[in-house]
């Protein structure tokens, strides 16, 4: 019924009591009779509207509730949403809380709430309260605590308010939170219960509805979800703050021994270097002597001590051969060699290289073949140096091709770097030689190299004069069909010196 | 020189911080560090000591004064928690207060008569404009307050009051006065000089069913209606029997419903709420009920008090002669807020709607109203109301 209409009716009540008024003073034309008859109707009118008049408040009463409750509702949903997107945008678990006090302070029109964490391992942590003192909340977790029944319902996932649980329920719940109206409501999470949310009103001005039991659920899984995610993220966060941990310490580890393996490999150099030096001395003496007593300027000598002396003096040339290898490697590792850097065309040093060796191919059958890109312009290198990379890598083909087999020299340009690579038919090498074929004094294990002397020093040391001008050098084998050793040049060769130049070091290069 | 004039507010849940952000806004929209009044609403969510002691640790010089309320009206929106600080200030306003402690012991006509003296000592030989204050809402029957004052200033004299409200309880309002939070006490402010306030009240409630006279009655206590127990009437509309309307607070219930006392001269009925049914099945309301006065049930709803606030808003701005409203203060009753729930900022709408833009806006609800009411042709006499809206201009 409209409040327009209302008004209509008491507009008419008041109107028809005027007129009857009028007619009472008046009194004209109007018997006593009359009189009580209007007065009677009058009264009855009265009293009928009167039943109307109570109808419309019961009604309005009944509208005043509903409205309420869905202003309640409404108001509940609108708190949730702000509520919830204020947790839902950080993955801080003490953070969702602080949010949670302020908004709920804010949007809640509840006198005292509390929201607690559970773990088996901690049991209750107060989180946020409102309306409960310390000693109280003390008191709230012990009573909840020792009511297993209570417990194992909440584990359960039951919510308990004081309009729908049992009324013996709902009185040991309002004699632990000492709370008349209440909600109480378990907080799940995908491992179970997490936490409680209590809200309640110790006076009876506000009692629980049906909106407000709804709201504290909703709550209650939101804050759940959000606590979830925390821990999620937490636990990922961690993982990876102890996997960075370990990679730090590992790679701490991994700098110490590589520092620690620098030391040793210096003192292996310096020793090595004093070593050689020491050794080439006396090596040069023993084959002078060996020279002045093979030259008979002290009176000839047998023969057979000729052919002794002969072979002192092969010998002492590998060693010093030997020796000089080592300087040249250890000299290279410390830094301390200086590199002669001139112009050089590439296609001379290979010409020279073949004109030196053609002795050894053709004593052994072995073809020669180049296929050099002419447009490679002049490169700048320590002839002395490269000459014997070739040197090293020929004879190495040479030694290991057989009769009538073939070593390809080729060299290309690609953008500003010489691809060159040094092919052979030769036997090949076995997979787990080739990892190791560059490690000084390492020498395959073959029928050749058990006749042929050598030092496993000379690939080493071709390898250490291409990387000390900028380069990589690499080999790649099939067994019984041949090998090829690669290694690049730099056109600019920011790394080289020249005599003036500052010396070429490991750490430049 | 004009007036400085500054809301802030606060929501912050810790009284300390909310007190602190509040006074930063005032300050900030305000321009004024120290100013001369300042007005403190707050919610009952707050330790009302602690929101005190640091407003006055900023605003040492600062006359405050305030109280508790059961929500806080401001331009653009209505809380229901918060701390809310109004700064006034100019050189041309001048100014009393006063505070009455203990109200009960003093007698309530008493102590209306020397808060009024009070103020009026502060305040000086000026031009006086109105009284604004707040006293206890709990009181059942502040009207002998209100007639106290009036022995003082006059019964026509402008009197705007706020019985101060919690929220819903009915047991935990209090008062500010400079560095005090009271209990059971008055305090008010005389403002006058260079300055025009104008006031307006309506409350849109309507009568229903047939009228009713009070039968026997004392001070603020309904006996009989119709010669039968007061509480009768509620039993017949409400549906109930008196021991329930007991137990469900009839205060809360009847806020919807109050008594209207039909007064011949006006148009508009005068509301006393019904707080409390006795033993005897007597009504207490919160303000005189003579012996013999007709009454009614009375009924309101959204439109009713919309209409209601547009009104009193409407002869606020008429009374001001055509000088622009540089501050609107809000007074209305906690029933209305009740009753209205989510649409209660649209009453502020309609007052917002007759103003400039931007105008500053500050209100509170109150349990029990005090404002100038028509009781004669020519004379508008300041009565406790319930129910209604009163707005003041201040230019």
């Amino acid at each position: 019924m409209s409040p327009t209409f209302i008004y209509i009716i008491v507009g008419a009540v008041v109107t028809l009591v005027f007129i009857v008024m009028i007619f009472m003073i008046t009194g004209k034309n109007k018997t006593n009779q009359q009189l009580v008859a209007a007065l009677d109707k009058m009264k009855k009118s009265f009293n009928a509207l009167d039943e109307q008049a109570k109808l419309i408040v019961k009604t309005d009463l009944e509208l005043n509730h509903a409205q309420e409750e869905l202003d309640k509702r409404l108001s509940g949903l609108d708190a949730l949403q702000k509520t919830s997107r204020l947790i839902s945008t950080t993955l801080d678990e003490g953070e969702i809380f602080d949010r949670l006090k302020q908004s709920l302070s804010a949007e809640l029109d509840f006198e005292q709430y509390v929201i607690l964490t559970y773990s088996t391992k901690d049991s209750f942590q107060a989180k946020v309260v409102e309306g409960f003192g310390d000693k109280e909340i003390q008191l709230i977790v012990a009573g909840i605590t020792l009511d297993q029944a209570l417990m194992n319902k909440l584990l359960a996932g039951e919510i308990f308010s004081s309009s729908k649980s049992s009324p013996q329920q709902a009185k040991e719940i309002a004699q632990i939170f000492n709370t008349q109206h209440f909600i109480l409501s378990p907080i799940i999470s995908q491992g179970g219960m997490v936490g409680l949310v209590f809200v309640g009103n110790a006076s009876n001005t506000f009692t629980i509805t049906e909106g407000d039991e709804e709201l504290v659920a909703i709550l209650a899984n939101q804050i759940g979800q959000s606590i979830q995610n925390a821990r999620l993220f937490e636990e990922v966060y961690l993982s990876s703050r102890m996997l960075e941990t370990k990679v730090l310490e590992r790679t701490q580890q991994l700098e110490s021994a590589l520092e620690e393996v620098q030391n040793i490999s210096k003192t292996k150099t310096e020793f090595i270097s004093a070593v050689s030096h020491e050794l080439r001395t006396p090596l040069t003496s023993i084959k002078g002597y060996a020279a002045i007593l093979m030259d008979g300027k002290l009176g000839e000598i047998p023969e057979q001590v000729k052919e002794r002396l002969g072979k002192i003096n092969t010998h002492s040339d590998s060693l010093v051969q030997l020796i000089n290898n080592l300087l040249d490697i250890s000299r290279i590792e410390s830094g301390r060699v200086e590199m002669n850097m001139s112009e050089c065309a590439l296609i001379d040093m290979i010409e020279n290289v073949h004109d030196l060796l053609t002795p050894q191919m053709k004593e052994k059958g072995v073809h020669w073949k180049t296929n050099i890109d002419p447009s490679i312009p002049p490169v700048r290198v320590d002839a002395s140096q490269y000459e014997r990379v070739f040197i090293n890598l020929i004879s190495n083909a040479i030694k290991f091709t057989p009769s009538d087999g073939t070593i390809t020299v080729t060299a290309k340009r690609e953008d500003n770097t010489i691809q060159m690579k040094i092919t052979d038919t030769g036997i090949g090498i076995a997979e787990k030689d080739v990892v190791r074929l560059f490690d000084e004094f390492y020498r395959v294990e073959n029928k050749i190299n058990q006749n042929v002397k050598g030092t496993g020093l000379g690939l080493p040391l071709a390898k250490k004069i291409v990387e000390a001008h900028g380069g990589k050098m690499w080999v790649t084998s099939v067994v019984n069909e041949g090998t090829t050793f690669h290694f690049t040049l730099p056109l600019k060769n920011e790394q080289s010196t020249t005599k003036n130049e500052k010396p070429l070091t490991k750490e430049n290069t | 020189m004009p007036i400085g004039i500054g809301i802030g507010f606060s929501q912050h849940i810790e009284a300390k911080e909310a007190a602190e952000e509040a006074l930063k806004e005032a300050v900030t929209k305000s321009g004024l560090k120290t100013p001369r009044i300042a007005l403190l609403l707050s919610t009952v969510q707050y330790s009302p000591d602690i929101v005190i002691n640091t407003i006055k640790k900023y605003l040492p010089n600062t006359n405050v004064i305030g109280c508790s309320t059961a929500g806080i009206i401001l331009e653009d929106s209505i809380k229901t928690r918060g701390i809310a600080i109004l700064f006034l200030d100019s050189e041309d306003i001048k100014y009393g207060l006063s505070a009455i402690e203990d109200l009960t012991a003093q007698g309530l006509e008493q102590s209306g008569a020397l808060l009024a003296q009070n103020s009026l000592k502060e305040f000086g030989a000026h031009g006086r404009q109105a009284f604004l204050f707040f006293m206890d809402g709990r009181m059942e029957n502040n009207s002998l307050l209100i007639k106290g004052l009036q022995n003082v200033f006059g019964n026509i004299f402008p009197i705007v009051g706020a019985g101060t409200s919690d929220d819903f309880t009915f047991n935990k309002t209090f008062q500010f006065y400079q560095d005090k939070v009271l209990k059971n006490s008055a305090v008010g402010i005389i403002l006058g000089g260079a300055v025009n306030i104008s006031v307006a009240s309506r409350h849109g409630w309507r009568p229903l069913g047939k009228p009713r006279m009070i039968t026997e009655s004392y001070s603020n206590v309904i006996k009989t209606i119709n010669h039968q127990n007061a509480v009768t009437l509620y039993e017949e509309y409400l549906g109930k029997n008196s021991n329930d309307i007991r137990a469900q607070q009839l205060g809360k219930t009847a806020l919807l419903y109050p008594l209207g006392l039909h007064e011949q001269a006006s148009q508009e009925y005068l509301l006393r709420n019904p707080i409390e049914v006795l033993n005897d099945g007597s009504i207490v309301c919160q303000g005189d009920v003579p012996t013999g006065s007709v009454v009614h049930v009375m009924i309101g709803n959204k439109d009713s008090c919309q209409q209601a606030a547009y009104e009193a808003a409407s002869e606020a701005k008429k009374n001001l002669l055509g000088k622009e409203a540089k501050l609107i203060i809000v007074i209305e009753s906690m029933a209305r807020l009740k009753l209205l729930g989510r649409g209660a900022f649209k009453e502020i709408e309609e007052i917002k709607s007759l103003f400039p833009k931007n105008t500053p806006i500050i209100g509170l609800y109150a349990h029990g109203e005090v404002c100038p009411f028509k009781t004669t042709d020519k004379f508008k006499k300041p009565l406790l109301q319930n129910e209604s809206i009163t707005v003041l201009a201040v230019s």
